[in-house]
């Protein structure tokens, strides 16, 4: 029992690792645009796409299809600026919208070009880490983990130290007062797309030997990221993170004891629940909401 | 003139919000904007600072047209903009928030300096220098407010409501930091609903009534103004 609950932990962190980069991304780019990016899941599916294509096709390395996956998912986000978030800056309703067409595009782009079917990403390391005889990490559950812990890290030391950082603190609070001190909206909603993209991307990336790639599977982190950043509060990267672990544990747990389904529902309830008790997310502060 | 605004018109969907305003503000003074809520106080001062977009009607700031330039861009020229409701970043620190002020300055050993100078007139503001502006009382946030836009080493301050909320002490202590602001070098636009405080303060006055300029002259002589004594001052 205890051996089982150490690798339901496991598979939680590594959960809640992958996780944490896409809720966080989703966070940063609505405190900043004010707008849903109804296709960051699927900005998270082109990162898996990339190391398809790079890494399993043209059997280039890894790493390098990683990085790819990083800067090409990045550029689709700052595409997305210039040409949708941009032109409807006070409309953001119309952004969402948007960002709910580009996601079929993506999609269709996708089916078109790769099929529609599951893609077989090879393994990068088969190896495993045993702890004991039921207790096993896989080094790529590792290196998921810690890559995301670096990335978060990186994200941290940028929002707290470097003068963009609170730039894009500045503006996720107040944009228009942000302005105010001379805070181009333009460039910030650029950097925080290239951002939010990059983390999206990379975490497709670090996930695709892992899990089923398909044109779809953006709908399945999705929804979690939307679980996620409604508890932890709309427009807290800290909550964010908090909850991406917690919701990771709780999922996890539910599906290895009994059902995924089951934890969906439950993942769902928690929402409401969090929705009725505190509207404004764990993490939330009022005037946001 | 510093700061010419000339004819400005500015509508929200249907609604007209200013109907042709022209305000001229020289180098050395406090210029007063007052009238009633909705007359478009604080519209003239979002025009000026390109948050509204001007229908008609040109703004120029030391020689050159601003008109419909971005926030950003205008800041840039040295018009520095203390909104209405402080609009401090209630998650960034006090200190943060200040450097926040500074975003487009490149000289770095001065900005420091700067930063010194704004805790010198606001010790208080040192006192919290570590704790996020909404743990602040009002008149903290409203001298946070004032700090960081001096921190963008403005040649022009646009202050809107500064008055608004805050105890009869504290607006006395707002209203010393604005005459220290313009003894100093830097012209204020001051916006207010209280007019007592305003014409006290200011070498001139705008009267706004419904999106026109109803009165102007030297604030003293508008203190007198019969008009303005009955609408504005309850006298």
């Amino acid at each position: 029992m205890v051996e089982l609950l150490a690798q339901t932990g496991l598979n939680a962190i590594y959960a809640a690792a992958y996780m944490s980069l896409i809720a966080v991304g989703l966070v940063l780019v609505f405190g900043v645009l004010g707008v849903i990016n109804f296709a960051h899941g699927e900005l998270f599916m082109i990162g898996a796409y990339v190391v398809v294509a790079i890494y399993a096709d043209f059997q280039m390395p890894y790493v390098l299809a990683a990085a790819a996956a990083l800067v090409f998912v990045g550029a689709v986000g700052i595409l997305m600026e210039r040409t949708m978030f941009g032109p409807l800056r006070d409309n953001p309703l119309g952004g969402l919208v948007a960002s709910i067409g580009f996601l079929l595009i993506l999609q269709a782009l996708v089916s078109v070009q790769f099929g529609v079917r599951m893609e077989h990403v090879p393994p990068v390391t088969q190896d495993v880490i045993v702890i004991s005889e039921k207790v096993r990490l896989p080094v790529q559950r590792l290196a998921v983990i810690i890559a995301s812990i670096v990335f978060l890290s990186l994200l941290w030391i940028f929002l707290r130290k470097s003068k963009f950082g609170w730039a894009l603190r500045a503006s996720a609070q107040d944009r228009e007062a942000a302005s105010l001190q001379g805070i181009s909206i333009t460039r910030i909603s650029i950097i925080a797309m290239f951002i939010g993209g990059a983390l999206a991307g990379i975490a497709g990336a670090l996930t695709a030997p892992l899990i089923s790639v398909n044109p779809h599977m953006g709908h399945s982190v999705i929804v979690a990221a939307f679980i996620v950043i409604i508890v932890g509060g709309v427009g807290s990267l800290e909550g964010a993170v908090v909850a991406s672990i917690a919701y990771a544990f709780v999922h996890t747990i539910i599906t290895t004891f009994w059902d995924g389904v089951i934890a969906d529902i439950v993942g769902l309830a928690l929402m409401l629940a969090v929705l009725i008790i505190k509207p404004t997310g764990l993490f939330g502060t009022a005037d946001r909401a | 003139m510093l700061l010419e605004v000339e004819n400005i018109a500015v509508s929200f969907g249907k609604v007209a919000a200013l109907r042709g305003i022209s305000i001229n503000v020289g180098k050395q003074s406090i210029v007063a904007i007052i009238g009633a809520n909705g007359a478009g106080k604080s519209t003239t001062l979002r025009a000026i600072s390109g948050l509204e977009k001007l229908q008609e009607g040109e703004i120029r700031f030391e020689g050159e047209a601003i008109s419909n330039l971005p926030p950003d861009r205008i800041v840039g020229r040295g018009i520095a903009h203390v909104p209405e409701g402080r609009r401090v970043f209630p998650d960034l620190t006090v200190e943060e928030n200040l450097r926040t002020g500074a975003f487009l300055r490149t000289d770095a050993e001065q900005t420091e300096a700067d930063l010194r100078s704004v805790f010198e007139s606001f010790p208080r503001l040192l006192e919290r220098i570590g704790e996020n502006a909404k743990t602040l009382s009002g008149g903290e946030q409203q001298m946070l407010a004032i700090g960081r836009a001096l921190m963008a080493k403005p040649r022009l301050l646009l202050m809107d409501e500064p008055s608004m909320g805050l105890a009869p002490v504290v607006v006395d202590e707002i209203a010393v930091i604005i005459r220290k602001i313009c003894a100093e070098g830097v012209p204020v636009v001051l916006v207010e609903q209280n007019a007592q405080m305003a014409l006290r303060l200011a070498d001139y006055a705008y009267v706004l009534e419904t999106g026109t300029v109803a009165l102007e002259g030297n604030a003293d002589s508008l203190l007198d103004n019969d008009h303005v004594r009955a609408a504005y001052l309850g006298v």
